[in-house]
């Protein structure tokens, strides 16, 4: 006859078993890194800066996934698609210009994701150039910064991934002027898709770097929606601000995509308003009537380049990613072989190799985290914006006395896996 | 992958539990049953239905059924696949769906939770236990990328949507070389052939044939088994993979009528033929040239006649397709011919090509491939198995009143 005991947990709590073990065997965030600080509150988690306690005291960031929450309560609602996105994507890749998750640790109803830190990110630099600096990026390292940005661009388009979300704060850079593109948030496999793009999801690319078919409400879109936003990025490197600056219009409360009036604008003030011959499929678009009803535009990106990239060559990478057509466009591949790569001064993989020392941006600001959740106590204030002397305090020195940052998260629930370095080939093998 | 070795580790402990180890084995079909089931009740796509069951299988890999609630982790996987596959249902519509699925009568569950947390629990602690390893490549994708409807157009391109052999449009004939290398060509199949041959994919995920091998050769096998079915239509086309390819090369082929005529591919390979360009497709040779081990392809093709051969004697709604298949292929001539699917043994005496002339078995004889004794194995049966397996696991972890346990005790009270 079966005890009380056992009937309890056949009927009310079948995983009880399960779950005891897997949580005894569990090592918690905090007793494998000292979290150092707060980096960046964004769309679906934090991203904290921290110290791992083996290894060499190696520097990582965590990336924090909002857990779910029903009223106050923290409770398991299921994990969100873009954290499906970014665990499974990252899994299967491989590459030196795309930022390396180490591991995943599940705990306390929150996935944390562990990743190589960078030092800086293309928003930064471009920030730091025109509040700090006042000067433009100089011509070696904007090609080195571009030429490495779609060398791990192509490297996801070869794996069939779209990045959907490539941005300034989504590229990152390492303190050895390694670009890193980051963020897999949106990103998806393209390689035989169970349904059309357009059903997961409505909008995608954030609306200052949204490829003209997105704006025109494609149904179908291709790699190419991200080679036009490496157009919009090598822009703002070059002018340091949005090229085209647009305002969203916003999402009606039928969940209707509106017709983006003021970003079309912005692009065309630039690069002149489409016709059929620039663009044959332009009169198929959902949007066409609406875009037939705008002012009428010239192209004039010669002249926004001339003082902004003086290389001719430079124009003419820039004016390829900006073909409206989004079959002509410049595709990932074809850019890396621009002849602008191949004069001089040829890109680096030191992208800051040509930078004297005292104009090299600053390292991350960290801050204290307003959220209890992650960080240790507040009297431990000895993190506290040290980040902003560039170079002058080498990250983590004085904070990595293990155990001080013990006080968040309880041992129980989740465990850990260790992903590792490189992914076995296999991985690749199946991905491409 | 893994190894038969570590296949078995990972049910020691729920080889303790049971009388028969075949009980184990029947208990992998009815699980995947279920989750094809729940599948298309969420109409999902087969290759969501086949990362779910990947999913389920990886995960009994670490952990053993009577330690676990496997319907809740079922009700999990196809939960997280369909995230995985990019096509999301609301966690609300998998909880009442599986509820309601799993509490019919032939499975017998009487407590699976409304609780759409516990379902939500479980994906969590799954994604942990797959090590965030959620993108899983199928045989369908072989299949599509080597073979083609004979009419000409590619399969994936044709329009009818409820043909599943359709699923995946974008597999382009430029995407065959990422996993064949040069391999120009394509195999082409009448759309029965075809269909068989996804069938046969969709019938391995009853078995552990996901965790043993690569995905391309269970296509590759699935595909040897399908000219089985399908015999090529002339004399000859009975030689078998352990035979070399001599024929290949002979002129003296017939060109059926009914062959579809591509030659690229053989004329690249047998200078013979680069002056016969009307030459049919030899499957066999073609098979031959991909550059795979076909003696583990053969021995692939036997363990799916296995699993057909157990399959037979389980009964639940047993889909047509499945028993014909298991009837055709235990009964064919190859079975019992110089091929290494002869050790089929049992079956192959009875009735020699009596159903490998194309003929559906009709419901009267399928009978007579039931085991004399007529037991069949059921859901219900195996849902009471399972039940008395994960009770007994129960009461020897439940805590005593002697001290024993208390270290148990508190790892429990602290879960
Ligand atoms: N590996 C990293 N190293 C250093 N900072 C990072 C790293 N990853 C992200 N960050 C910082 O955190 C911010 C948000 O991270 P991101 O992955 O883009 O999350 P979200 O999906 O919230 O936008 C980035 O813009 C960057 O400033
Ligand atoms: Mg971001």
């Amino acid at each position: 006859m079966l005890d009380e005991w056992s009937t309890s947990i056949l009927n009310h709590d079948p995983m009880k078993l399960y779950r005891a073990k897997r949580d005894a065997s569990h090592r918690s965030v905090t007793s494998k890194y000292n979290i150092l600080g707060f980096i960046s509150s964004g769309t679906y988690g934090r991203v904290y800066k921290a110290q791992s306690y083996d290894e060499e005291g190696t520097i990582h960031a965590i990336k924090k996934f909002k857990p779910d929450k029903e009223g106050d309560v923290v409770a398991y609602t299921g994990i969100s698609q873009s954290a499906v996105r970014e665990i499974a994507l990252n899994r299967e890749i491989n590459h030196e210009n795309i930022v390396a998750l180490k591991e995943v640790i599940l705990e306390d109803k929150s996935i944390y994701m562990v990743f190589e830190y960078a030092e800086h990110d293309f928003l930064q630099v471009i920030h730091h150039h025109s509040q700090t600096l006042r000067a433009p990026i100089s011509h070696a390292v904007l090609k080195s910064l571009v030429y490495q940005l779609i060398n791990g661009l192509l490297y996801l388009h070869s794996c069939h991934i779209l990045h959907r979300d490539l941005k300034p704060a989504n590229i990152l850079i390492t303190s050895k002027g390694v670009i890193k593109i980051g963020d897999l948030g949106l990103a998806r496999l393209v390689y035989e898709p169970l349904q059309p793009l357009f059903a997961g999801d409505k909008v995608v690319v954030t609306i200052w770097y949204r490829a003209p078919e997105l704006l025109m409400g494609a149904k179908h879109y291709t790699r190419a929606i991200d080679c036009w936003a490496v157009g919009c990025v090598m822009a703002e490197l070059a002018s340091l601000r949005p090229i085209f600056k647009g305002d969203e219009a916003k999402l009606d409360s039928k969940k209707n995509v509106p017709f983006q009036r003021d970003q079309l604008l912005k692009i065309f003030d630039v690069l002149g308003t489409p016709d059929e011959k620039d663009w044959p499929g332009v009169v198929d678009m959902p949007e066409y009537q609406s875009m037939k009803r705008l002012d009428h535009f010239a192209n004039r990106l010669s002249d926004w380049c001339h003082s902004r990239i003086r290389a001719t060559q430079g124009y003419d990478l820039l004016r390829q990613l900006f073909i409206y057509d989004p079959e002509r466009r410049l595709t990932a591949k074809d850019a890396l072989q621009h002849k602008w790569f191949q004069e001089e001064p040829k890109p680096t993989w030191n992208a800051f190799q040509s930078v004297p020392q005292h104009q090299i941006p600053p390292h991350r600001r960290i801050t204290q985290d307003e959220a209890p959740s992650m960080m240790p106590a507040p009297q431990n204030t000895s993190h506290q914006g040290h980040g902003h002397i560039a170079g002058a305090v080498p990250f983590g020195q004085s904070h990595s006395k293990p155990g001080s940052s013990n006080s968040f998260a309880s041992q129980s629930g989740g465990a850990a896996y260790a992903s590792g370095g490189a992914p076995p080939s296999r991985k690749k093998a199946r991905l491409g | 992958m893994v190894d038969r070795a570590t296949l078995a580790q990972a049910r020691y402990d729920d080889l303790q539990y049971v009388d028969d180890p075949e009980c184990l084995d029947f208990l992998a079909i009815y699980f995947a049953n279920l989750i094809t089931k729940l599948g298309k009740k969420l109409q999902f796509r087969q290759r969501v239905i086949a990362t779910a069951t990947v999913f389920f299988r990886r995960f009994y890999l670490k952990n053993s059924y009577c330690e676990t609630d496997p319907f809740t982790v079922i009700a999990a996987c196809c939960y997280l696949a369909a995230k995985a596959e990019e096509s999301p249902i609301h966690i609300k519509v998998i909880v009442a769906e599986s509820r309601a699925m799993f509490s019919q009568e032939n499975y017998n569950v009487k407590n699976f939770s409304s609780d759409n947390s516990k379902i939500a629990e479980m994906e969590f602690y799954l994604v942990d236990d797959l090590e965030g390893d959620l993108i899983v490549f199928h045989p369908y994708r072989t299949l599509l990328s080597l073979c083609r409807k004979e009419s000409g157009t590619h399969a994936s391109s044709s329009n009818s949507e409820e043909g599943e052999a359709d699923e995946g449009p974008g597999v382009g004939i430029e995407d065959g070389p990422r996993y064949w290398g040069t391999g120009e060509g394509q195999l082409e199949l009448t759309s029965a052939a075809l269909q068989t041959a996804w069938s046969i994919i969709n019938d391995t995920y009853r078995s552990q044939l996901c965790l043993l091998h690569p995905p391309h050769l269970i296509a590759i096998a699935s595909i040897y088994l399908t000219f089985i079915l399908h015999p090529p239509a002339r004399p000859d086309a009975a030689h078998t993979l352990d035979q070399d390819h001599a024929n290949e090369s002979s002129p003296e082929h017939p060109t059926p009528a009914r062959q579809p005529r591509r030659s690229s591919r053989q004329a690249n390979h047998a200078p013979s033929h680069t002056t016969s360009p009307k030459k049919p497709q030899d499957p066999i040779a073609f098979l031959a040239d991909l550059n795979v081990s076909l003696p583990l392809v053969a021995s692939i093709a036997q363990e799916i006649i296995s699993l057909y051969t157990l399959w037979d004697r389980y009964k639940e709604d047993v889909s047509p397709e499945a028993s014909k298949l298991a009837r055709e292929l235990t009964n064919s001539p190859m079975s019992s011919g110089a091929s290494p699917l002869k050790r089929t043994g049992s079956r192959s005496e009875s009735g020699l090509a009596s159903t490998s002339g194309g003929g559906t078995p009709s419901a009267e004889n399928r009978d007579d491939t039931v085991d004399p004794e007529g037991n069949y194995i059921t859901p219900a049966f195996l849902s009471s198995v399972l039940q008395r397996m994960r009770e007994a696991k129960l009461m020897d972890m439940a805590p005593r009143p002697v001290a024993v346990n208390k270290r148990l005790e508190r790892t429990l009270a602290a879960g």
